[in-house]
């Protein structure tokens, strides 16, 4: 052993004689960190199954390596825990475990912070800080858990840095692109990647073919610690709008622009933040908080250079604040305040992600009624977008292209055979329009509708083929607990909280 | 007849006494050059192909055989059994929505000694029958027995769109077989045009029966094919006794209940979404859509099925649950046919500032095999969602010849056209007619919610024959099928 050690003291020299030789961002020695820093998390999670939504699927167990961060606290992906059942910590060194709770997890940014129940498990252990300054260039070190319980360490390079759409695809952070030679291991939910001693951020994805992490950075890390410290957590803002380019000069004189810059704003989303300021399709953001925007939409970041403007409203800005946008509408300049929030999830059409909460529905003589929802469509697999029902698929892609009233779409699911579905077993995945006369817009509004039923039959009319189905209201009523009995259903409905 | 020597197996077919012999002297081997249309450079022709086929002389010196043995065909030749001389032959009549054709000879020698067949009816489940072809490119007769499986109504897979009654056969029906005659007792039951391949169900062949055949040929009487004319309408069985009760009827009653009436289709205005069909002209419709013609129990669609352009076709319904008698008229066939595998068309297009339109067709889909989400739903859901009713042609920018001119538009492939200058767009006509219009700048607006595409005319024609010669367009516009 200790001629190994020797060996290695013999191999590092010449690269430190090098390094003091020359370039000071040449190289850091990964050893920085110390095991008090890093804790192993083991999450057990369950999802609900949406095609037999009143189920759970079968546990499945997740590892990953938490950062220690100030406050006894633990940092993690969001992915690590979501849809958690139970959650432990165990120390690498002693492997002493203890439970722990969920404090917040945000799965827009897909951090999350937990706390040992232990209150001294953490006592002796480092808090980890956060890197600041860092550029494209820079050496960072990836690590990982092994089986054994050792520490692996990959080397990495920051490339690009960058604003990109996160896991869940419908939120762009920052984003550190960097280059490295990862192992794939189990136990990958949560991978920290240092530079000098400090945490440059936690792995969001990494594509083995061309060998790229993208992390969730430290100043995104920072955001989501200093949110997480208040009352209530408000999360990440945004404006609500998308834009395109203004490169193509036909299109730029078309638009009237003279200057450099600006881009045109394609989509202003109902409700959100930029169509309260008074944003419209059409307009041309010119600067975005003082700063100039060029025809890509980036402005000039003192630290990364060119970056997009929204890394302004949805990285640096905070819920609450003001941005003002200063546009060109009709060739005239104008300035527009917008008041940033963050999405409103429950009211969107198709629900984008659902985690933890067991997902609605509605059994109405042995008719499956559901709320469509991004995760429903995911259980076809990876190839969802293509394998599931088409009509579901379009308006879940598409859903900011409806009338802003059109409300949840609810939609017959399946069809549990018994003698009210006679005739209708082939029947699924059809959008409801109206139950007994009243429109439909939720889950709810079924459920109230199925409470009046009219000359004693529900009269369910959908947007598809065949266009009208009816029940016997009273046999309906009769059948309820030989149906759930039948196929072990523990409640006809789940509407969630109220 | 010296080949009768020279082959014994065929002696045992051609035996004099034996029924091959007999359609031996009717039966043609068709050889076909066709030329596939370019969705891709739609301003060029395609690839140029061969096949075989069979046929079989019937009354008239006519030649019949299936619509795909003909399809986009560029030349034509038949030949007969025991004759090597190949005789050019052009067709008559071609229903590719039932899969049949007919030819002629301009020849009069090719008829010398051959014989017409006649037409049989439906033969019996259980009865043995013989098929007579090239199965898998022979040059010599090849027959087959099998016994009738199953009378039903089936997808015609030539046009893919169209469904009609079919004969189901244990003898199995390869390529070469297609468009020859199926015998039972010396007289034609059907003409073998389908089946299926190995991997997917074995000995199982289908024939059109004498039923379309008879239709077809009288259909062409006056010298020119209509199209089948649907009721253009859906209906759904009614099992379910809460959903009988609530629309009036008792559980023995019969009935089927209308779900969509199809835009532009005959029925429309005369029928209603919730209508229950009672009886088709007087035959009482059965809960599960059967009515019983000849003591069988056969799809309502049949009665329609064996009218023509011009007929009538009544129902007594239940609107409301009050009775009333309602009459449609066959007056035209469903106008939006774009789901249908198309032959003998050319692609229409327009090319503007080396920006090309297509309307989307099932053609143009199986060429592009686009991945878009939306211009996919839009053709696949077309009918379903009504979208027919927005507007009558899908019309993308299905690809871009790349010039400065149009630098920026690469990102807008496969978008579906909305507007022009303002002006919508319905069909691929209105795109044309709209570069035509003098204006400084075309604003093109593509659905979605993306920003519009702006051409220059000025920057256009500047880059108009730069982009003609380089990509060898050799045609910027086909607005004729």
């Amino acid at each position: 052993m200790k001629s190994l050690t020797a060996l290695l003291f013999v191999l590092l020299l010449p690269q430190a004689l090098r390094a003091g030789a020359g370039s000071p961002t040449r190289e850091k020695t990964p050893a920085a960190i110390s095991n008090d820093s890093l804790v192993r998390v083991n999450s057990t999670s369950q999802a609900f199954d949406f095609f037999r939504p009143w189920t759970k699927k079968a546990p499945s167990m997740r590892r990953g390596l938490g950062v220690v961060m100030p406050d006894t606290l633990v940092l993690v992906t969001a992915e690590i825990v979501a849809n958690h059942t139970y959650v432990e910590l165990e120390k690498s060194s002693s492997a002493e475990k203890s439970a722990a709770e969920v404090v917040v997890v945000d799965y827009d940014s897909n951090l999350a912070l937990l706390r040992p129940v232990n209150p001294d498990f953490l006592k002796n252990a480092k808090p980890l800080p956060l890197d600041s300054g860092a550029r494209v260039g820079d050496k960072a070190v990836i690590l990982q858990l092994e089986n054994n319980g050792l520490i692996a360490e990959t080397p990495a390079t920051i490339t690009t840095i960058t604003v990109a759409g996160y896991p869940l695809d419908y939120l762009s952070l920052l984003t550190y692109r960097l280059s490295s030679p990862l192992q794939s291991r189990e136990g990958s939910f949560t991978v920290p990647a240092v530079r000098d001693g400090k945490l440059l951020g936690l792995l969001m994805r990494y594509d083995g073919r061309s060998q790229t992490a993208d992390l969730i950075p430290a100043p995104v890390i920072a955001h989501f610690l200093a949110d997480a410290q208040e009352e209530k957590y408000s999360g990440f803002p945004r404006a609500g709008i998308a834009f395109a380019s203004t490169r193509d000069p036909q299109f730029r004189r078309y638009l009237g622009l003279t200057e450099d810059g600006g881009v045109y704003l394609t989509e202003v989303r109902p409700g959100s933040p930029a169509e309260k300021a008074g944003l419209r399709k059409g307009d041309i953001i010119l600067a975005v908080a003082g700063k100039p925007v060029d025809q890509d939409g980036n402005y000039d970041n003192a630290e990364f250079g060119k970056i997009s403007f929204s890394h302004l409203t949805n990285t640096l800005a905070k819920v609450g604040d003001t941005i003002e946008f200063t546009i060109q509408r009709d060739g005239k300049r104008q300035a527009l305040s917008v008041v940033l929030a963050p999405l409103d999830k429950k009211n969107v059409v198709s629900e984008p992600s659902i985690f933890g909460s067991q997902p609605h529905y509605f059994i109405l003589g042995g008719l499956v009624f559901q709320e469509l929802s991004r995760p429903y469509l995911q259980e076809w697999g990876s190839g969802w977008m293509k394998e599931a029902p088409q009509r579901l698929v379009y308006l879940d892609a598409f859903q900011n292209e409806l009338p802003t009233d059109r409300g949840k779409i609810v939609f017959l699911s399946q069809v549990l055979p018994s003698p009210n579905t006679l005739g209708y077993e082939n029947l699924d995945h059809l959008v409801v329009n109206k139950l007994n006369g009243v429109e439909i817009k939720s889950l709810e509004d079924l459920a109230r509708a199925a409470a009046a039923p009219k000359d004693g039959f529900h009269r369910i009319e959908f947007e598809q083929d065949p266009g009208v189905i009816a029940l016997d209201a009273a046999e309906v009523e009769a059948g309820k607990s030989q149906l759930m009995q039948d196929y072990g259903i523990p409640a006809l409905e789940n509407l969630g909280e109220k | 007849m010296f080949r009768l020597f020279a082959c014994t197996l065929c002696a045992v077919f051609l035996a004099p006494s034996s029924p091959a012999a007999k359609v031996a002297s009717s039966l043609v081997r068709i050889q076909e050059t066709s030329q596939e249309p370019n969705y891709k450079a739609p301003w060029n022709g395609g690839e140029v192909n061969g096949g075989v086929g069979a046929g079989f002389i019937i009354s008239g010196h006519r030649i019949m055989t299936n619509a795909h043995v003909v399809s986009n065909a560029r030349f034509l030749t038949v030949s007969k059994e025991g004759d090597p001389k190949p005789y050019p032959a052009r067709v008559l009549h071609v229903a590719h929505d039932c899969d049949l054709a007919l030819l002629t000879v301009d020849n009069a020698d090719f008829f010398k000694g051959t014989m017409s067949l006649d037409f049989g009816g439906i033969p019996a489940i259980e009865s043995t029958v013989s098929v007579y072809g090239y199965p898998i490119g022979g040059d010599r007769l090849s027959v087959t027995r099998g016994v009738v499986s199953r009378i039903d109504f089936q997808p015609y897979s030539h046009s893919g769109v169209d469904s009609h009654l079919t004969i189901q056969i244990d003898a199995a029906i390869n390529p070469g077989n297609s468009g020859g005659p199926v015998l039972q007792d010396g007289k034609v039951i059907g003409v073998a045009f389908q089946g299926y391949s190995g991997d997917v169900a074995q000995n199982v062949g289908y024939m059109i029966p004498t039923p379309v055949i008879r239709r077809f040929l009288q259909d062409v009487e006056d010298g020119h094919y209509d199209r089948y004319v649907d009721l253009t309408l859906s209906y759904h069985p009614l099992h379910n006794p809460a959903m009988r009760q609530s629309l009036g009827l008792s559980d023995g009653d019969p009935g089927v209940v209308v779900g969509s009436v199809f835009g532009g289709g005959v029925s429309e205005g005369v029928l209603s979404p919730g209508d229950v069909l009672l009886k088709i002209d007087g035959l009482p419709i059965a809960s599960d859509g059967t009515v019983s013609i000849d003591g069988d129990a056969v799809e309502m669609a049949e009665v329609v099925e064996r009218k023509f352009k011009g007929d009538t076709v009544n129902f007594e319904i239940l609107r409301d649950r009050k009775p009333l008698h309602v009459t449609i008229n066959l007056t035209h066939a469903w106008p939006f046919t774009l789901q249908a595998n198309a032959y003998n068309e050319k692609p229409r297009f327009v090319v503007f500032g080396g920006l090309v339109f297509q309307p989307v067709d099932a053609n143009f889909i199986s060429e592009h095999n686009p991945d878009d989400l939306r211009l996919r739903y839009f053709f696949d859901q077309f009918i379903t969602q009504s979208i027919y009713r927005e507007r009558a042609e899908i019309v993308v920018l299905s690809s871009i010849l790349a010039d400065p001119v149009n630098a920026y538009a690469a990102e807008f492939r496969y978008d579906i056209v909305n507007k022009i200058n303002g002006q919508k767009i319905d069909r691929l006509d209105d795109v044309a007619t709209a570069f035509k219009k003098e204006a400084d700048s075309y604003v093109i607006e593509m659905l979605g919610q993306g920003r519009p595409i702006v051409l220059e005319r000025k920057e256009v024609e500047e880059a108009r024959a730069r982009i003609l010669s380089r990509y060898r367009v050799l045609k910027e516009e086909n607005l004729q099928k």
